[in-house]
C-alpha cells in the first residue's frame, strides 16, 4: 500500500531505494511524484489563495480543496508539463466554483470596458524630478499600505499582478491558468499596475508627500 | 538596431521588466533608456512598485495548515487503498 509520509522531507520513504526501483507500484509512483512536485508548492499556492480570497480562513479552505482535487486528479497530470500552472489552474477553477455556489460569482464585470479615465491618472507627461519623488515616496511606504492597495484592485487584475510580480509566472503561464489570451494578460497587467500606481500615489499624497501633481 | 521613441518605450515597460520581449526589442529599449532620463524614471517607478509588492505581499501558511492538508491526503490515500 502506498503511504504518504507525514514527516518532512517527504522524500524520506519507508521503502529503501533498492526496493523502490524494483517494486514501485503505479500507486507508489503517483504518491512519490505528488510529494516531489506538488507538495513543495503549497506555501506559494497559499499566497495566491490569500490574494484571491482576501481572507485566511477562506484561503486555508481553498488550498486544502485544491490539494485534494489535485491529488485525486494527479493521474491526469501529464508528467513533464507545467505542474505549477496545473495547480494554479485547479485553484482558480475551485475558487470560481466556490463563488458560484455562494452566489458571489462576479457576473461578466465590465472590466475590459473600463475606460482609461476610470482607472485614473491620465498618462501625463511628468518631469523626471516628479517621477523620482514618486519612486521615493512609494519606496518609503509601509507594508500595510502596499497590501491594502493591491487588495483594492479588481479581482482579475489583482490576480494577474500577483501571479506575475509575486509568484513569477510568465505571461504564457498566466494565460493558461486564467484561460485567457496572452494579450489579455498583458493588458490586464498594464491596467492593474496603472491603477495600483495611482492608488499608491493617492496614499503618498495623504501622507503629505508632494507627488503626482500633474504639470 | 532600430530607433524607438518614448511612447513606444513607455508602452513596453512591463514586458521589459518581466523579461517578455524579444532580444531585439530588449536591445532597442535598453539603448533608449540609456539616453532618456524621462523613460528611465518611468521604468524606475514601475520597478520600485514591483519590488514593494514582491517584498510585502507574500503570505506564509502556518505549519498546522500544511500538516493538516498532508493528513487529509493521507486519509484519502488510505481510503483508496482499501
Amino acid at each position: 500500500m502506498a503511504t504518504l509520509s507525514m514527516n518532512m522531507p517527504f522524500r524520506a520513504r519507508r521503502l529503501n531505494s533498492k526496493q523502490m526501483s524494483k517494486t514501485e507500484s503505479p500507486e507508489d509512483r503517483k504518491v512519490r511524484l505528488f510529494e516531489e512536485q506538488a507538495i513543495p508548492l503549497m506555501p506559494q499556492l497559499y499566497g495566491a489563495a490569500m490574494n484571491m480570497t482576501k481572507n485566511p480562513t477562506n484561503a486555508e479552505d481553498l488550498l486544502q480543496e485544491t490539494m485534494v482535487k489535485a491529488f485525486k486528479a494527479f493521474n491526469q497530470f501529464e508528467q513533464g508539463t507545467n505542474i505549477r500552472a496545473w495547480l494554479y489552474k485547479i485553484m482558480n477553477n475551485t475558487n470560481i466554483n466556490t463563488n458560484v455556489k455562494a452566489g458571489k460569482a462576479l457576473g461578466k464585470t465590465a472590466l475590459d470596458e473600463l475606460e482609461d479615465w476610470q482607472i485614473g491618472g491620465a498618462e501625463s507627461v511628468t518631469s523626471v524630478a516628479a517621477r523620482s519623488a514618486e519612486s521615493e515616496a512609494i519606496d518609503a511606504m509601509p507594508s500595510e499600505t502596499v497590501k491594502k492597495a493591491l487588495l483594492e484592485l479588481p479581482d482579475k487584475w489583482r490576480m494577474i499582478v500577483y501571479y506575475r510580480v509575486v509568484d513569477g509566472l510568465s505571461y504564457a503561464e498566466i494565460a493558461q491558468v486564467l484561460e485567457i489570451p496572452e494579450g489579455s494578460v498583458m493588458s490586464g497587467l498594464h491596467r492593474g499596475k496603472k491603477m495600483l500606481r495611482n492608488l499608491l500615489l493617492d496614499y503618498a499624497r495623504e501622507e503629505g508627500y508632494k507627488v503626482g501633481e500633474e504639470e | 538596431m532600430s530607433e524607438i521613441d518614448c511612447q513606444e518605450t513607455k508602452k513596453h515597460v512591463h514586458e521589459y521588466l518581466h523579461n517578455e520581449l524579444s532580444e531585439q526589442e530588449l536591445d532597442d529599449i535598453t539603448a533608449h533608456l540609456a539616453n532618456c532620463d524621462s523613460c528611465e524614471a518611468d521604468y524606475d517607478l514601475e520597478s520600485t512598485i514591483n519590488h514593494k509588492i514582491e517584498e510585502h505581499c507574500q503570505e506564509v501558511p502556518s505549519a498546522e495548515l500544511l500538516d493538516g492538508i498532508k493528513s487529509r491526503l493521507q486519509q484519502i490515500l488510505r481510503g483508496e487503498a482499501h
